[in-house]
């Protein structure tokens, strides 16, 4: 590879945005310096942060536990019921506009309640996790699977394959690009869950922080959780793309 | 036409009435529970005492809503034109893209009620607080689909439209922009819901007003009935602003 | 009177020539689509018989109902009137699944499988262990010029070599009839040439009944024993032409005049077909 493209691809890639911003960001504080309630300085976000760590990796821990376990629940409970409702018009019909409901309830108001069914404790963070995350991946799971090409179906149906064939051979994989989607969705939704249920709770985790630097008004910390939570958010998602390059790995037709 | 007309309306009572039943096995289900297993009201209240604390308070409670969707729609409207604007400019202007893309992913990847504090700190407890939270989420959710849709185009009727000196700017308002509606109206409906959501949540670390403010209050007292009524109220609005935007996607996009 | 040999000879001893065994008879076939009154006749009154080991080619207009006739031979439709024969039984409707191995028009090769593995989804439905469906496969590929290919992804391989994937896969499965419903209609000229002797090659040494649609008449002769004409909708079978040239088919055989006489009287009733279908489209338009 020559020098000069390997220039181009660092000048390219995201990472190099990121860096480009960061910099801009600490010189832009340096030489404008505001108010550091409105606009601290990056460094000084790095110093709260490190002076507070253990706290922090536990809080961060925590919420990802959280999130991984609300989004697992949530995953399979819409899978399944995407696949329910794929084969069974019926039960489309009548429980998913019920699904469609239930996410225009805010489920912060829940949160007390939230609690006083669960109790303080893991599970009542990961249903509200759960309660995100199921309604996007039952979405595209029913949408990849009701878009399974029909002339496939024939084909296989000219074989003599049964219904089940069918869906493990055929509607499974030609479902997994837009299922990929729903998780995609439903894993920013699961820690949005995490954090707010946390809320409701005297427990461990990032949520419990921001409320903290909230009424401490320590403007500071409220940056090093914001900046904790985006790294969380894209460690998540990095995650699911490495899975999602491994399950859907293929070109499919335009 | 007119064939057609009572076929459709046909199907849809007969979509309705299962939704009709299970609605019902549902409230059934809620009151039947309550009877059977004699759950106190603070955990599970009656169905007929929400209704009517709802009634007795509707006064103070669609003032609520008032304010909620005042900066619900706010939120939805500027964010939704800021995120289109942007991604036409992605499109237009490659270098755009490449730089802004990645930190707004980074910036998305922290969930937006993490910002609502800053937000608070930035604007005050006022609407604007609120109406920023709602264009930040909205907004990505646009610009992602947006973007999406308007490169999605496809590669030989660009070149097609080069071909008749089309400048950059009149393939995207001809060809671009067309073949991007079904993505952009997706996102429009997510965002519907999300809106109200937002506002709810960023009323509910700090307001003057609002739903999201009735419900912090009502937990504070521990008024939960309250809670459950205001909840119902946001519950409602948000289907009705749902159904209108179903009903418009259908009129606008009618060549789908 | 001077009798010959023959003349002498008891009729019992001389054993009759064996009729082939018919593989397929369609008995008085139909197919309508849609309510009265705007129901449109896709099929008519078909009449057919194939004999085992044939290859029978199927010509007409475009919107002739030779695809529906073919989904209806597939099992993947019920004929509205009429028997279904296979091997001489009478098959009920949705009987036929699974006894027929059927090419559709379109290659459907499923992305996320390898060509290997895109070969053998037939027998994997059929129930055969996939390590013993894999090792028969294999064995094919170089038969279908495939060879190397095991491993490769359709988005990898051209248009010819995505068909012969699919005719891969319809030879896999082992099944005495073979539907084939254009099989070589998108690929480019000199590439069809090629697939039809290669094709023609196969069907020698495979030795399955094959039913071939087609529009294209030189191809209908080259490959077939008999080539049946189709109406115009509602479609019902014109004619039926024996194919006399010799086996196997050189492809210098298309400009031979037997060829070329063959193919004279079958333009003179595509042509016939074809005005007729123009009408019906101007008429609906």
């Amino acid at each position: 590879m020559s020098k000069a493209s390997l220039t181009t691809r660092v000048l390219r890639s995201s990472a190099f945005a990121l860096l480009l911003v960061a910099l801009a960001w600490e010189l832009a504080v340096i030489a404008f310096a505001p108010s550091p309630r409105y606009l601290p300085a990056l460094s000084a976000i790095g110093r709260d942060a490190w002076s507070v760590w253990p706290q922090l990796l536990a809080c961060f821990n925590r919420t990802l536990l959280e999130t991984v376990l609300g989004f697992a629940l949530g995953a399979a409970f819409g899978c399944a019921c995407g696949t329910v409702f794929t084969y069974s018009r019926w039960m489309e019909r009548s429980v998913f506009p019920l699904f469609v409901v239930s996410q225009t309830v805010p489920i912060v108001a829940f949160g007390a309640l939230i609690v006083i069914w669960f109790g303080n404790s893991l599970l009542a963070k990961v249903m509200t996790a759960f309660f995100l995350t199921f309604f996007p991946v039952t979405v595209n799971t029913l949408r990849g699977l009701k878009s399974c090409d029909p002339q496939r179906i024939a084909l296989m149906r000219s074989f003599g394959a049964s219904g089940l064939v069918m869906f493990v051979k055929l509607a499974v994989p030609s479902a997994l690009p837009q299922i990929m989607v729903g998780l995609r969705l439903g894993i920013g939704l699961s820690l949005i869950g995490s954090i707010v249920g946390e809320w409701f709770g005297e427990t461990v985790g990032l949520g419990v922080m921001l409320m903290e630097a909230m009424n401490g008004d320590l403007v500071v910390r409220l940056w090093v959780v914001m900046v904790a939570c985006g790294v969380m958010g894209m460690l998540l998602y990095g995650g699911l793309s490495l899975i999602e390059r491994r399950l859907v790995w293929w070109r499919s037709e335009a | 036409m007119v064939a057609k007309r009572s076929l459709m309306q046909s199907l849809s009572k007969s979509r309705a009435v299962p939704v009709v039943i299970s609605v019902l096995v549902l409230l059934a289900l809620w009151e039947g529970a309550i009877a059977l297993f004699d759950i106190p009201p603070f955990v599970l209240p009656r169905l007929g005492s929400i209704v009517h604390h709802a009634a007795s308070n509707f006064g103070k409670l669609s003032g609520a809503l008032c304010a909620t969707l005042l900066e619900a729609v706010g939120g939805y409207v500027l964010g939704s034109v800021l995120g289109l604007l942007l991604a036409v400019a992605m499109v237009l202007v490659k270098p755009i893209e490449r730089i802004v893309l990645p930190v707004a992913v980074a910036v998305n990847s922290v969930p937006t009620v993490a910002y609502a504090p800053i937000f608070l700190i930035w604007f005050g407890l006022g609407p604007a607080s609120k109406i920023g939270l709602i264009t930040l989420a909205v907004g990505f959710t646009m610009l992602v689909n947006a973007l999406h849709g308007l490169k999605q185009a496809d590669e030989s009727a660009v070149n097609l439209m080069r071909s008749f000196g089309a400048s950059r700017l009149g393939i995207v308002w001809r060809l671009r922009l067309p073949g991007a509606m079904p993505a952009m109206v997706t996102a429009l409906r997510i965002s519907v819901p999300r809106s109200m959501i937002v506002a709810i949540v960023g009323e509910m670390l700090g307001a003057y007003g609002g739903l999201g403010r009735v419900i912090y209050e009502s937990t504070q007292q521990i008024d939960l009935l309250s809670v459950w009524s205001a909840v119902l109220f946001a519950s409602v609005a948000s289907m009705v602003a749902y159904g209108l935007l179903v009903w418009i996607d259908q009129k606008l996009v009618w060549w789908r | 009177m001077k009798l010959s040999p023959l003349e002498v000879m008891p009729a019992a001893a001389v054993a009759p020539v064996e009729a082939p065994a018919t593989m397929l008879e369609l008995v008085n076939v139909w197919k309508r689509f849609g309510e009265a009154p705007a129901q449109t006749v896709a099929v008519s009154n078909v009449n057919l018989r194939i004999a085992k080991g044939e290859f029978v080619t199927l010509v007409g207009p475009s919107g002739c109902g030779k695809s529906t006739l073919f989904n209806m031979i597939a099992g993947l439709l019920p004929p509205d009137d009429g028997a279904l024969l296979l091997r001489g039984t009478s098959q009920r409707d949705g009987q036929m699944l699974g006894q027929v191995s059927f090419m559709p028009q379109r290659d459907l090769l499923f992305p996320w499988r390898t060509v290997l593995d895109n070969a053998i989804l037939a027998l994997e439905v059929e129930g055969v262990p996939r390590k013993v469906a894999r090792e028969r496969a294999a064995l094919m590929l170089p038969e279908f010029g495939l060879k190397g290919f095991a491993d490769h992804y359709p988005h990898q391989l051209s248009g010819g070599m995505r068909q012969r994937v699919a005719l891969m896969r319809t030879f896999l499965f082992e099944r005495d009839l073979l539907l084939l419903d254009e099989p070589f209609g998108a690929l480019d000229a000199l590439t069809r040439t090629r697939m039809q002797h290669w094709l023609l090659d196969i069907w020698a040494r495979h030795w399955r009944t094959v039913l071939f649609i087609t529009h294209d008449i030189d191809e209908a002769i080259v490959l077939g024993d008999r080539v049946l004409v189709m109406t115009a909708r509602p479609g019902t079978i014109k004619s039926e032409t024996v194919v006399d040239l010799p086996r196997p088919r050189d492809p210098s055989i298309v400009t031979s005049p037997e060829f070329m006489s063959l193919k004279r009287r079958l333009l003179d009733e595509i042509e016939e077909e074809s005005r007729k279908t123009f009408a019906q489209e101007e008429a609906a338009s």
